[in-house]
């Protein structure tokens, strides 16, 4: 009985800490707004035009962090401009096949404050694996980024 | 029952239930640390493979057809997925599965195909609280368990080789470490 008792005890117990833990997490961005379909170039020429407005982008990924997936990098029509993406909401990260496919995303068009990018782009510098300037980098450096809620690979 | 009866069953079926929860944790532990710590990619492996081109390559004369002679030479002709250039001295082809580096002043192709790491893909999948849900009851109720398989280890050995022994040295000592790196590279 004892040990019965023990077990449920156990599993109401995991039970709670769970729950307390769904409560915390329970804040999703980014619900009904209104899509604005915009070019990379258009969103890096004019971020103050886009800061945080839910934006629509498609272009190829060209590079996933490899670790853990937590940004890639979308390559605009022009060849060379680049935007990094990051994953939000129920995105938790980004698969490396990715790479070399267009992709559509929708999320937040996000740009940082003046400290946040300072901040931000001592983070980079302070990174080993940032000692190599790659086609990235400018946009892994930059105070402006996309926080994707929802993506869909168009081409494979 | 008495209480040191009830601390053995518990610490028994317990050590029985989560042994493989502890692989899991664990194994992907060791992955985690390597990884943070830039050693090595645990969740994929990667391989390269050279080729060379016979002649040194132009950016502006790269179009789809030579790029299709440069995966016919590299034989992933089927893995092409898109082109770009990185910078004026690249091309980059990826594939499924990797991408083609080609060094235009050279005609240097480097081919890298990357795939998931076996066992560890997995147990990094489960670590990482990918799947959510039932997966986070379970692997909560490991956690706590991790306390109690802990804690019910002390009081397993009574005497000279117990907690007021030599079990209880090797107790300090296991707490003493972490807070060692705590005080060096956290608080001070």
């Amino acid at each position: 009985m004892h040990r019965i008792l023990f077990w449920v005890a156990l599993v109401i117990l995991t039970g709670a800490c769970n729950q307390a833990g769904q409560k915390e997490g329970e804040s999703r961005p980014e619900k009904a707004e209104k899509i604005v379909t915009a070019t990379i170039q258009e969103l890096v020429a004019r971020p103050e035009e886009y800061k945080d407005k839910y934006v629509a982008i498609t272009g190829m990924v060209t590079h996933v962090c490899r670790h853990g997936g937590q940004k890639c990098f979308v390559l605009a029509e022009d060849g060379e401009t680049q935007i990094r993406v990051v994953p939000s909401g129920d995105i938790d990260e980004f698969n490396i096949e990715l790479e070399g496919s267009t992709v559509a995303f929708k999320g937040t068009f996000k740009v940082l404050e003046p400290e946040q990018s300072e901040a931000h782009v001592a983070d980079y510098a302070a990174e080993a694996s940032h000692v190599t300037e790659m086609a990235h980098s400018e946009a892994e450096k930059a105070d402006m980024f996309i926080e994707a809620v929802d993506f869909k690979e168009i081409t494979r | 029952m008495n209480w040191r009866k009830w601390n053995r069953w518990l610490h028994r079926e317990m050590g029985f239930l989560f042994f493989g929860m502890a692989l899991v944790y664990g194994v992907s532990g060791i992955a985690l640390n390597h990884g943070v710590a830039r050693h090595w990619d645990p969740g994929i492996i990667s391989r390269s493979e050279s080729f060379q081109y016979p002649a040194p390559l132009q950016k502006d004369s790269v179009d789809r057809e030579l790029v299709e002679v440069l995966l016919e030479l590299t034989g992933e002709k089927k893995n092409f997925k898109q082109y770009y250039f990185p910078n004026e001295q690249n091309l980059m082809i990826y594939l499924r599965g990797g991408h083609i580096i080609v060094e235009l002043s050279t005609g240097n192709i480097s081919v890298t195909k990357v795939r998931s790491r076996p066992l560890f893909r997995e147990v990094n999948y489960l670590h990482y609280n990918k799947p959510k849900k039932l997966w986070t009851w379970f692997s909560d109720l490991f956690a706590l368990s991790l306390i109690l398989l802990a804690t019910s280890g002390l009081l397993m050995v009574r005497g000279k080789k117990g907690i007021a022994g030599t079990g209880g040295i090797l107790l300090a000592v296991g707490i003493v470490i972490p807070l060692l790196f705590l005080t060096i590279f956290l608080w001070f």
